[in-house]
């Protein structure tokens, strides 16, 4: 939970650069520029973070496609994805099923390689995109080692929208509508833990819709933090039932817990 | 919601032991104040009922300028939420709380907002199947399909085709008359001797045989009867607008739905079971089921059925993974795939397809030579007896059965062996208890007997365990295992059979297995046993739904629904021509080839709704030929959203409402203790064009168009009172609304949000004073059940004790002697009344089996599609966009398949593996393989909902437009054209002649490589 590491590209500059101005200086100047404004302290008494409990996921990928409606993201993009494998030898078989949403990362990899600083973590712990200052050069893709991100080309599901995808998404607030040559259409999408819920006191869509109940959210921060979809405190999920987080040795730091 | 959560927890007290915890509220992000968030404002949201599968959830609909933005779970409801919140919580409290659904709900507003959807009438303007239309006025329609004629002159080959209109057809107007023909054609089917009686009843009405369709046979009924009614997917409400149409005005009793290719034998048995002894001998078995408590049991045998894929999974899947997170629930699962239901058991047991029943009576016999039944409950011989148990129902375990099949009977009484003495006895007798020893066989009165327990021991003792253990293809140890942990809970376990059970030839009697194990333990109406579904009721209370000028529909429906002997087609010989299905109805896939063959008679029209036979059924290929046959079928009318995989091949095609633009009342399921009534209602303007109808402004929907058929016809009970759906649909919800307590009338706050929420819909649909009128002195009740979507009882209202609240109470038979009085119409062999496994077979009783080299094909479902309607849905695509052909890696080495190659399925009854469709060519029937651990070696299976080759996945003229497909849609595979057809009958899958069902796991195919 170090939130001013030295070195961090979210610290290392606060000169605003738009995304034009930033196109203009040419892509060789990237590893220079790199940097903006959006740099907060990490509040204390706030920290977002989900607890899934993988013996309860089912494989349903209701989280999936309630975040792409509730997000309003275009083909291909999907920022809570089910993975499934299957193991074992007949008829000695298991089969599991494990949702990913973004990490939320307290030591984020994607935020130290944005060369404009659009992607940053907020004091709520939640890693968010500044659609205004993404240039989509999609090195956040690539460091990114959840493949939590995706880039939105401007694909649609119908040809003349229907009349859902003609409604502006209300990702963090801004109520954009997806239209040629503008935000968010070329840059980069990702989970933002629906924050634009959060900020009304609602917990994420994923969360809500989960059939199974195994997707468990609340604030990491409070000490007696209970799960803001079903009221499971979070603290006991955590000690009375074993846990992992992905990746765990590369060090990010996620906020995302399975429930083994 | 701090009230609603101090409330849950003062409740949850009361319970004593609810695992669920209350709810904490997220607290506001430091960041983002000032966000404008309105989706979950009470104004703009209503709450309707998903219709992405029959599960039918609950749902909140939230609206931004009248376009639907975001679905979710309603919190009011069983079905969304664990547990749901009060019924009295107000609106805007409840729009803060959100429930869960699946994948299809939260895609729902894409199958609503289809760029394919029909807005106008569209009539046939080339060959049947040939895609060509033109799009023609709503009311030229009507009038053309009342007065008929030459109607498709314009088409080569069809320049003289003289079409019967509905008017023609409707040749009985008469209530009278046909109350007396009715009476009359009754007497025929009692009387011994048939040819008098018909004579006697040509005399009497002989100045109306004309009438008839056939006055040989008077009880073929009147020429009314050949106007033929199919549905799909129907609910309340609509049904009895519907049938208002079909049966009261038009006086057809050909009204059919399509329950056999769902879980038909599975419904029937439960009618068998249900059956009670009346002063009339055996009457009102309900067409029903029963399913497990999930939220109480300790153990469940999930049987051919996945819960949290396939089997109303948002209602049943959070009780169960609660229950297995928490130690209290322990689950096994008979499958030959490993589904995800199994990838949660403690037992995965991938039995044989079609052997259930073997593996259900290897288990019986264990049990029962084990003693571990309930010998308590089952002893108990009739209601006294049961209520001095404490036990809502009982059964026939103990009755004695004579060799002949019958109970034997002392006077009007029923007969048990008590302490070694015949006691009779009444089963309804309340005050007198009555028992009976349970494994007597012997003689009473020089009769061989046996009780109904012994016959179903004698059943389960012709194989040892370890033989029932082969004939599935498991160890006998699992027979052994499931039995013992079935038989090691009390009352809290449940046997919870579905699909897998009921679709084969033999699955009447695979029901009857599995409901006879749940028996044994006697667990009907206990917590974590087998329960029923409850509902609020639609069709009286404030509003009587009868029609009181309606014409009275008789004689013989298309399905023969009797018994063959009764009637006047039987001549002493078997087989019949078709079968003859005297223990079911709705027996869908007999429908189209009954008539192609004109038996019993020949059919003049059709109108199809929300279904597709052609897709749906197994060798649906042999329905398809019948819908492209104008000998079969001179008029076809179907109702769709689309142009579908039947519809296609329809003269015309009246544009229907999608599930968030209409009315129905979706009902419950078996394993939902609450009593509830659930409401769709509209939330969207409708995308249909608007006509007008008996002077009233509305959407075309097939209400639209009965209306205006009724207008020009002169329909009784139409007009007047009933001038628009909507007329009809609120006094069905002033029904739910007072059906008990009545439900609190809506405050003033609750009908200003009524109003607003609705701003966006157009006076063709919402118009305030006309629904105000509609609902009378009811209104401000029937707010508060549209506001909730319905009406759902309060979480804790469920319990009694032990109990559940909402109970079947009363007799279950484990011997169902209703049934062994009748016979099978194609050998002339009495059916058997007890539990017991048959050999798969053809309709001649034929053994019909796997050769070597065959794979057993089967089909299982994903949660994010349903059968028929769902391809067209690109976010549930995106999940997957085409199936596969699953096979065990076994038999991936075996046949040197990998994954990803492609493969055509072929069969006997199909070598070519093509989809022939009639007029539009053929269509292999190719898949990509997925060689998988889970799966049983020697099956294959793949999801329902691929492979579709219209819907929107193929190109149509309209108008002389082309209308390009987007092959997308019609991506995977659909493999039902390779299930075996009936050897002997030819046009039609195999079917269990008893409960009805089709059969679609007993094929044997073939995977061949593509190049």
């Amino acid at each position: 939970m170090d939130e001013n590491r030295p070195g961090d590209p979210a610290t290392a500059a606060d000169t605003p650069v738009d995304r034009r101005t930033f196109l203009a200086a040419g892509a060789a100047a990237v590893a220079a520029v790199a940097g903006c404004g959006h740099v907060q302290p990490r509040d204390p008494s706030v920290r977002w973070g989900m607890i899934i409990d993988l013996r309860r996921c089912v494989g349903c990928k209701a989280c999936t496609v309630a975040c792409k409606a509730e997000n309003h993201t275009p083909p291909g993009v999907a920022y809570n994805v089910v993975m499934e494998e299957e193991t074992g030898e007949y008829p000695h078989v298991a089969r599991r099923f494990l949702p990913r949403p973004c990490m939320q990362c307290a030591v984020p990899s994607c935020t130290q390689v944005c060369p404009t600083g659009a992607t940053w973590s907020r004091p709520d712990g939640i890693v968010a995109v500044d659609y205004d200052k993404c240039i989509g050069c999609r090195y956040c893709i690539a460091a990114c080692p959840y493949g939590a991100r995706s880039f939105d080309f401007g694909d649609t599901y119908s040809p003349d929208l229907n009349p859902h995808e003609r409604r502006p998404s209300p990702e963090y607030g801004e109520h954009r509508s997806r239209e040629k040559g503008s935000s968010p259409i070329g840059n980069v999408r990702k989970c933002t833990f629906c924050l634009h819920r959060l900020a009304v006191g609602l917990s994420p869509s994923c969360a809500e819709t989960c059939i199974g109940h195994a997707i468990h959210f609340g604030n990491f921060a409070d000490p007696d933090g209970r799960c803001t979809v079903h009221g499971e405190s979070l603290r006991e999920l955590l000690a009375t039932r074993g846990h992992m987080r992905l990746k765990e040795e590369l060090g990010n730091e996620p906020s995302v817990y399975y429930l083994t | 919601m701090k009230n609603s959560r101090r409330k849950f927890l003062k409740d949850a007290a009361l319970l004593g032991a609810t695992p669920m915890l209350a709810r904490a509220e997220a607290p506001a992000a430091s960041e983002g104040a000032g966000i404008e968030y309105h989706r979950n404002d009470p104004d703009k949201m209503i709450f309707s009922v998903c219709l992405g599968c029959n599960t039918g959830c609950p749902t909140k609909l939230k609206i931004e300028e009248g376009t639907i933005v975001k679905i979710d779970g309603s919190p009011y409801t069983p079905w969304t939420r664990v547990p749901h919140v009060a019924y009295a919580t107000p609106l805007a409290e409840a729009a803060r709380l959100e429930g869960a659904i699946c994948p299809k709900g939260q895609a729902g507003m894409m199958t609503v907002y289809d760029p394919y959807r029909l807005r106008k009438v569209l009539k046939r303007d080339g060959p049947r199947g040939s895609m060509r239309w033109k799009t023609i006025d709503f009311h030229q329609a009507v009038n053309e399909i009342v007065d008929g004629g030459r109607l498709f002159a314009n088409l080569p080959g069809e320049e003289s085709r003289e079409v019967e209109g509905l008017k023609a057809l409707r040749a009985l107007r008469e209530p009278k008359l046909a109350d007396e023909m009715s009476k009359a054609v009754a007497e025929i089917w009692k009387s011994a001797d048939k040819k008098t009686a018909v004579a006697a009843f040509r005399e009497k009405f002989k100045d109306h045989l004309h009438l008839l369709i056939d006055p040989e046979h008077p009880d073929f009924g009147p020429k009314n009867n050949q106007f033929l009614w199919i549905h799909g997917r129907l609910k309340g409400g609509r049904s009895e607008f519907f049938k208002r149409f079909v049966q009261d005005g038009l006086g057809s009793a050909n009204f059919h739905g399509h329950t056999t290719v769902c879980q038909g034998s599975l419904y029937f048995a439960g009618k068998a079971m249900s059956e009670q002894w009346t002063k009339d001998g055996w009457a009102g078995g309900e067409k029903f089921f029963w399913q497990a408590d999930q939220s109480g049991a300790e153990f469940i045998i999930f049987v051919g059925s996945s819960p949290f894929e396939a089997n109303y999974p948002p209602l049943r899947t959070p009780n169960i993974t609660e229950g297995l997170t928490s130690g209290r629930l322990k689950i096994a699962v008979v499958d030959p795939r490993f589904s995800k239901t199994a990838a949660k058991a403690w037992k995965w047991i991938p039995a044989r397809p079609g052997t259930e029943g073997a593996l259900a009576l290897g288990m019986i016999r264990w049990i029962l030579e084990n003693g571990r039944h309930d010998v308590r409950y089952l002893s108990n011989a009739n209601k006294a007896a049961a209520a001095a148990d404490g036990e809502p129902t009982w059964s026939n375990a103990c009755w004695l059965v004579k060799e002949d099949g019958t109970f034997l009977r002392s006077q009007d009484k029923f007969v048990a062996i008590h302490e070694g003495r015949p006691v009779s006895f009444d089963p309804n007798d309340v005050a007198t208890a009555a028992h009976g020893d349970l494994l007597f066989s012997g003689e009473v009165e020089g009769r061989r007997v046996r009780t109904s327990l012994r016959l179903l021991l004698d059943e389960a003792t012709r194989k040892t365990v370890e033989q029932w253990a082969e004939i599935c293809g498991i160890a006998p140890a699992d027979i052994v295992d499931l039995a013992r942990e079935f038989t090691s809970h009390g009352k809290k376990a449940a046997a919870d059979a579905h699909r897998g059970v009921s679709q084969h030839t033999n699955g009447f009697y695979n029901c009857l297995a599995w409901n006879s194990l749940n028996l044994l333990i006697g667990n009907y109406d206990w917590r974590g046993g087998m329960v029923k579904a409850s509902t609020y009721k639609t069709t009286a209370g404030a509003f009587d739904f009868a029609n009181p000028d309606r014409l009275k529909t008789f004689g013989l429906g298309l399905l023969r629904e009797r018994k063959f002997e009764e009637t006047t087609l039987f001549d002493g010989v078997y087989p019949a021509k078709r079968p003859w299905f005297p223990n079911a109805t709705d027996i869908y896939q007999e429908l189209l080839p009954s008539a192609g063959s004109a038996y019993p008679y020949p059919v003049k029209a059709l109108l199809l709704y929300m279904g597709t036979p052609g897709y749906s059924l197994p060798a649906g290929n042999t329905q398809l030929r019948v819908l492209a046959d104008l000998k079969s079928l001179p008029l076809f009318v179907a109702s769709d959203i689309v142009i579908g995989e039947s519809s296609m091949y329809a003269d015309y095609i009246i544009p229907d409402l999608a599930f968030y633009e209409r009315w129905e009342f979706h009902g419950s399921h078996p394993n939902n203790i609450w009593k509830v009534q659930p409401v769709r209602q509209p939330v969207i303007a409708p995308l249909t064009e608007t006509v007008t109808v008996f002077g009233e402004p509305m959407p075309i929907s097939l209400e639209a168009f009965m209306l205006a058929v009724a207008e020009r016809m002169k329909l009784p009970g139409f007009g007047g009172e009933l001038r628009r759906p909507e007329d009809f649909y609120l006094r069905g919800v002033a029904n739910i609304a007072v059906d008990g307590t009545p439900v609190a009338e809506a405050s003033d706050e609750e009908l200003a949000l009524f109003e607003k929420a609705r701003r966006h819909l157009p006076p063709s649909v919402f118009d305030l004073a006309k629904w105000k009128a509609a609902a009378g002195p009811h209104w401000k009740r029937v707010v508060t059940v549209l506001n909730r979507g319905g009406r759902y009882e309060d979480y804790e209202k469920a319990f009694d004790g032990a109990l559940v609240k909402n109970r079947y109470g009363k007799q279950i038979n484990l011997y169902c002697e209703k049934v062994a009085k009748t016979k099978d119409s194609m050998t002339g062999k009495p059916l058997g009344g007890v539990a017991a496994w048959l050999p798969i077979s053809d309709s001649l009783g034929r053994p019909f089996g796997m050769k070597d080299g065959d794979l057993h094909l089967i089909t299982h479902r994903e949660i994010f599609q349903t059968k028929s309607r769902t391809a067209g849905n690109p976010w549930l695509r995106e999940l997957q966009p085409e199936n596969s052909l699953l096979v065990s890696v076994r038999d991936a080495r075996r046949l040197g398949l990998r994954t990803g190659d492609r493969v055509r399925v072929v069969s006997d009854s199909n070598p070519e593996g093509v989809w022939d469709l009639p007029n539009s060519g053929k269509r292999p029937m190719i898949g990509r393989v997925q060689a998988i651990q889970g799966m049983r070696p020697g099956v294959v299976s793949f999801s329902l909902g691929h492979g579709h080759w219209a819907y929107g996945a193929c190109d149509a003229w309209i108008d002389g437009s082309l209308v390009p497909g987007d092959p997308l849609r019609g991506a995977g595979v659909h493999a039902n054209a390779a299930m075996a057809t009936d050897p002997h009958l030819k046009d039609v899958c195999l079917q269990d002649l008893v409960g009805g069902s089709v059969s679609f796991y007993d094929s044997p195919v073939r995977l061949v490589k593509e190049p």
